[in-house]
């Protein structure tokens, strides 16, 4: 392949063909998925020029992850932007749309920004703008110059991948997208900024310092808890998955800054297992954040809402789609034996061996991230049982819900094969693990041909002196026997039959929808608990008949955007003000213009006299 | 060979014994309370009266309702498996070590909630949330009593720790944190109560409001298995035995004297505890486990500083 | 002969700027082009170049004789008030005028360091004619002025390039003049658009219009 294209400008080490995978893996499903999405919704014009911004956008983003000249990188990095900016206004009938895509493309070119000064450095100091020269002109330079580009980069690359802070355009930019786009967005376009600081962090720069990954790693818990918190407050149901992308982006980062202070520490087996498990949870993410994605999709489509306080009940009504949900649901909640299940618990070992092996206090800071990462994957339980439970199960709380119909073939044809992914990565985790291993070493510059992380081709066993073991197959085909004779025995035993009938309703004969469970109501215990975060306002009206009678009763609740109220509002409040007092040398009359000008031009020839 | 029939017994050992446990804290608790109270084999009859029934299943459930009981059983019994109990090795440890555990008890605990969710029911869909809030804050705690015992005994399988000799101070904060976990998990006071039905007091009964018969006997079959699970675990880190010495017939008998005992006596523990202290508000909870939460980190220095 | 010439140059620019009408400020514009029709007539023959002849003949047929003709006829048609709405009276204009010729001569003397006067002097003049245009946009309220003044501008630069740097390329040259018709032919119809809409040109009170 490298023969086929120029060399001087194309890598193909195995980083970059993983993420070339990734991007296919989750691209193709999603074309097809969008054969049937888009079908009756848009005109046949806007459908060509959907696949059109659809094939460009999805062969930008491979020729991100494949080039290794830093300005074309720049260039095709910008095409991806722009591209997935006019993806996000599709659908311009909504304004929310053209919305998003402003804060979309504000936000990404602030991160561009960043990027370019961090590569204007990389070229002072390297004459060139080829990866490889740059590699090698890393290695001598200084290490504040280091440490500037590094946060250079951090920078640019967080606000593409959505690191707290800087993640306020995710939760506007992914709902809006159509679903499709949203899977492509959220799958891959956010982790080509993870490659981005794999690539020139890990493999160009290269770390030395451990405040890097200590960096890396506090920013990651925080994205991780901040991101699965306003997942569970929200009730459009994209909005919460574009949040728990959010989360999920902090995981990765859990991995990849422990392979990073790892590398540094000079500790080669853990930043390998490291490496491994934040690439391992990357490829889950995207598989079962696109099949999502697809699915939400779905839903939208057949209901015509992405409000989950409307729906309900769509498993009798789109039981196809209620399944891959649920296996998509599955796998983001980490649940044994699927993708999701692997790469958190190969986290969670890592941080284990790391705090195990590693001297000095970051012994208890990696348990307390540890401890964080578990929480996490709580609370992302607990969304996700929201998010199918009140979306699929029960009654129809609407009419949007009530008459929604299973969605066509090539949208289940997308979803199924996304599914089937989910499961194949959790119980071939061995193979998949070998073949992580060859791209972490590429990227780390470890040699692993020392090193085994399986015990035989179905358990993994990270350090085999300790005899910790996994092995998902195992898992599976035990649940399945397990499960399989715990209905032998419930046939078996007992006799009686099974009749069905209403749910109890305490006596209250006028059981219906609206005595269902919310999705505001089952979050409230969270609202309350991390209400120092969240500051939740709640207001409460009630109209009364008469002293005795309350005739009607209002509860309005929202949380507070902390972000966008502490950080960025007074941010953009500055600009304007700023703004306004450069007005005042405007007053719109062209002599003043001149005379500026005139003026500049004497005072020159005035001041020339003194050279 | 061995190891299946080691299997076997394991489960057959679950399931036979563990609901006996259950009664045994709840006689505990009678006792205290100066009442007669039900019998230890009352869970038994409780079962047997459950599997002869005839079921009720809400019409607004789908089929995760119907396939909730063997998912939650076939966890918990996974679970059982992954524990060593006859040796020092745990028969299926190829399967998982100790964080994969918590992993699976999570399996269970989603499609409980699923299904609660399923009945349309305010019950199921309160019992959920709550169950979910719950669970998700015991998570650090079980989390770092996993990394105290794991540190202290340099790996995170589960019978890393059974072959102990002495017992280390982390291994007895660890053991606290796990037992205020349990009281989280097994859904006892000050968490949430088992005997009550009302819905202010009712977190893991609300999630099973609707099920009936068979599925019923299954689920707490599942609840009895989990909270034998979390018995073992516990006294085998607070309590570390190791193997008797073949042939020597009055040490095996105090031996095994002693294999039931500490898990009686972490019985009487928790019903001590579930007598002593009143039901906590929801949110009060999270105070509590939080306080399970600092142990837990307090455990996992201890296993760093080697104590 | 030359230096004659850069004097009339001089003195009809002095002309335009103390004019207190537009036609006189048309006429003093005309002026200014005939002199440099006549100084690139004379250098011309001089350096006998005939792409310099071309030029020369450019010079009267467009700015001698169309461009004044233009504005003549843009007064004509608009029918306003021919006064050329001044912020700065003749005097003083014509005070700044003296100020910013020696000012350009002492800037020609720093920039050229040689001894023939003619060089520095022709240096300066140019760029005093590039000044005197920026300063008539800049003191007359009506859109009339701008117009002549950006044409002012365009003479002084033609008188830089041709007396310091030995003329520019011939295409250049015809490519500056057709820009410089075409600009007057559109500012003139846009002034004739501004004058229907707001019933005046004043430059001026179009600042209402700032944001």
């Amino acid at each position: 392949m490298s023969d086929f294209f120029p060399k001087q400008f194309f890598l193909f080490d195995p980083l970059s063909l993983f993420f070339l995978f990734v991007i296919f893996i989750i691209s193709l499903p999603s074309a097809v998925y969008s054969l049937g999405y888009l079908k009756g919704g848009y005109s046949s014009a806007k459908i060509t020029l959907a696949w059109f911004l659809l094939l460009i956008f999805v062969l930008s983003m491979a020729f991100v992850v494949t080039v290794s000249n830093v300005l074309v990188f720049l260039v095709f990095w910008e095409i991806m932007s722009l591209i997935s900016y006019f993806l996000v206004v599709f659908d311009t009938k909504h304004e929310k749309s053209i919305q998003a895509g402003m804060i979309y493309i504000i936000m990404t070119h602030i991160g561009t920004a960043f990027l370019i000064a961090a590569f204007m450095m990389l070229y002072k100091h390297a004459g060139s703008f080829d990866f490889n020269a740059i590699k090698s002109a890393c290695q001598i330079m200084p290490g504040q110059t280091k440490n500037i580009i590094f946060l250079l980069l951090l920078a640019g690359f967080g606000t593409k991948a959505g690191i707290v802070p800087l993640h306020i355009w995710l939760p506007y930019a992914h709902p809006q997208a159509p679903s499709h786009i949203s899977s492509i967005m959220s799958g891959v376009m956010i982790k080509t900024a993870i490659y981005g600081i794999i690539r020139f962090v890990i493999y160009i720069l290269g770390v030395q310092s451990s405040w890097w990954g200590i960096l890396l790693l506090v920013l990651a818990g925080i994205t991780c808890l901040v991101g699965i918190i306003y997942a569970l407050m929200v009730r459009d149901i994209k909005r919460l998955l574009a949040y728990s992308s959010v989360e999920n982006i902090g995981i990765i980062l859990l991995g990849v800054g422990l392979a990073m202070f790892f590398q540094s520490m000079n500790m080669p087996y853990l930043a390998i297992l490291s490496m491994i498990a934040g690439l391992y949870h990357l490829i889950n993410h995207a598989i079962f954040k696109g099949l999502l994605f697809l699915c939400a999709g779905s839903v939208y489509k057949a209901t015509g809402t992405r409000d989950i306080e409307k729906l309900g009940g769509l498993i009798k009504k789109m039981p196809q789609t209620a399944v891959y949900f649920l296996i998509g649901a599955m796998g983001i909640s980490a649940l044994p034996p699927l993708n999701g299940f692997v790469s958190e618990w190969l986290t969670l070992q890592a941080f284990f061996l790391g705090a195990l092996n590693i001297i000095g206090g970051a012994k208890v800071f990696l348990v307390i991230c540890a401890a964080i990462l578990a929480l996490t994957s709580g609370l992302a339980a607990a969304c996700f049982v929201k998010a199918f439970g009140i979306t699929f199960l029960a009654l129809p709380r609407s009419n949007y819900a009530k008459d929604a119909k299973e969605v066509p073939l090539s949208m289940k044809a997308g979803m199924f094969f996304l599914s089937l992914l989910v499961i194949v990565f959790g119980l071939a985790a061995v193979k998949i693990i070998k073949i992580l291993a060859l791209v972490s070493s590429s990227v780390t510059g470890f040699d692993i041909s020392s090193m085994s992380f399986s015990f035989n081709n179905f358990t993994l066993s990270p350090q085999a002196d300790k005899h910790i073991y996994l092995s998902t197959p195992l898992l599976a085909l035990l649940l399945i026997v397990l499960g399989v004779a715990g209905f032998v025995i419930y046939r078996l035993f007992g006799r009686g039959k099974t009749i069905i009938y209403n749910t109890w309703d305490c006596g209250y004969y006028k059981i219906g929808p609206r005595n269902e469970y919310t999705a505001t109501a089952f979050s409230k215990p969270f609202r309350i608990a991390f209400s120092f975060f969240l500051l939740p306002y709640r207001k409460t009206q009630k109209i009364r008949e008469s002293f005795y009678h309350v005739k009607s009763f209002a509860y309005e609740t929202y949380t507070t955007p902390v972000f966008k109220r502490y950080i960025y509002e007074p941010l953009l409040a500055l600009i304007f003000k700023t703004a306004k007092s450069m007005r005042k040398i405007q007053l719109g009359s062209i002599h003043l213009y001149l005379g500026y000008i005139f003026i500049t031009l004497v005072l020159l020839i005035v001041f020339i006299r003194q050279f | 060979m061995f190891k299946i029939i080691i299997i076997i017994l394991q489960l057959i050992l679950f399931i036979i014994i563990s609901p006996v446990l259950s009664g045994l804290i709840s006689k505990i608790k009678n006792n205290i309370r100066m009442r007669k109270g039900q019998g230890i084999l009352q869970p038994y009859y409780n079962l047997a009266k459950l599997s002869s029934k005839g079921e009720v299943v809400s019409e607004t459930a789908s089929w995760i309702f119907r396939i909730t009981p063997f998912v939650v059983f076939a966890s918990m019994l996974v679970s059982a498996l992954l524990i060593p109990v006859f040796i020092l090795r745990s028969p299926l440890n190829h399967a998982g070590d100790f964080l994969a555990l918590i992993f699976i008890f999570s399996l269970g605990r989603f499609f409980l909630a699923l299904s609660a969710l399923d009945t349309g029911s305010s019950f199921g869909g309160m019992g959920s949330s709550r169950e979910m809030f719950i669970s998700s804050l015991a998570e650090p705690a079980f989390c770092m009593a996993v990394f105290a015992v794991s540190l202290q005994f340099g790996s995170t399988d589960i019978s890393a720790f059974s072959g102990a000799h002495t017992i280390a101070v982390s291994s007895i904060v660890a053991g606290v944190t796990l037992f205020l976990v349990t009281i989280a998990e097994t859904s006892r006071i000050p968490v949430d109560n088992q005997e009550t039905h009302l819905e202010l007091t009712m977190v893991h009964e609300a999630m099973l409001l609707e099920y009936s018969g068979r599925s019923l006997a299954l689920i707490e079959m599942a609840a009895y298995i989990k909270q034998m699970i979390l018995f073992f675990l516990i006294a085998q880190i607070v309590f570390p035995i190791t193997l008797p010495v073949y042939g020597n017939l009055p040490q095996i008998f105090f031996w095994i004297l002693w294999y039931l005992g500490r898990i009686i006596i972490i019985a009487i523990a928790v019903a001590l505890v579930e007598v002593s202290v009143a039901k906590m508000r929801l949110f009060r909870v999270a105070d509590f486990l939080g306080l399970a939460f600092v142990l837990g980190v307090i455990a996992s220095v201890c296993a760093i500083l080697g104590v | 002969m030359q230096g004659i010439i850069l004097f009339t140059v001089l003195a009809s620019t002095y002309l335009m700027v103390i004019a207190k009408r537009m036609p006189a400020l048309i006429r003093g514009f005309r002026y200014q082009s005939f002199c440099l029709f006549a100084f690139t007539l004379f250098a011309a023959s001089g350096h006998d170049q005939p792409d310099l002849y071309i030029i020369a003949g450019l010079l009267f047929v467009l700015k001698v004789s169309l461009i004044p003709y233009l504005l003549y006829r843009i007064i004509k048609r608009i029918k306003v008030n021919e006064d050329l709405g001044l912020f700065i009276n003749p005097q003083l204009s014509l005070l700044w005028a003296l100020v910013f010729t020696y000012l350009s001569w002492i800037f020609s003397t720093h920039l050229i360091i040689s001894n023939k006067i003619t060089l520095t002097s022709m240096l300066a003049i140019a760029f005093f004619i590039v000044l005197a245009g920026l300063f008539l946009m800049i003191s007359r309220m009506s859109a009339l002025a701008q117009i002549i003044g950006l044409l002012v501008m365009e003479n002084g630069l033609f008188l830089l390039a041709s007396t310091v740097s030995g003329g520019m390329p011939f295409f250049v040259e015809i490519a500056i003049f057709f820009d410089v018709f075409v600009s007057v032919v559109i500012m003139g119809f846009f002034v004739y658009r501004i004058n229907k809409l707001f019933t005046h040109i004043d430059v001026n009170k179009l600042s209402r219009l700032k944001g």
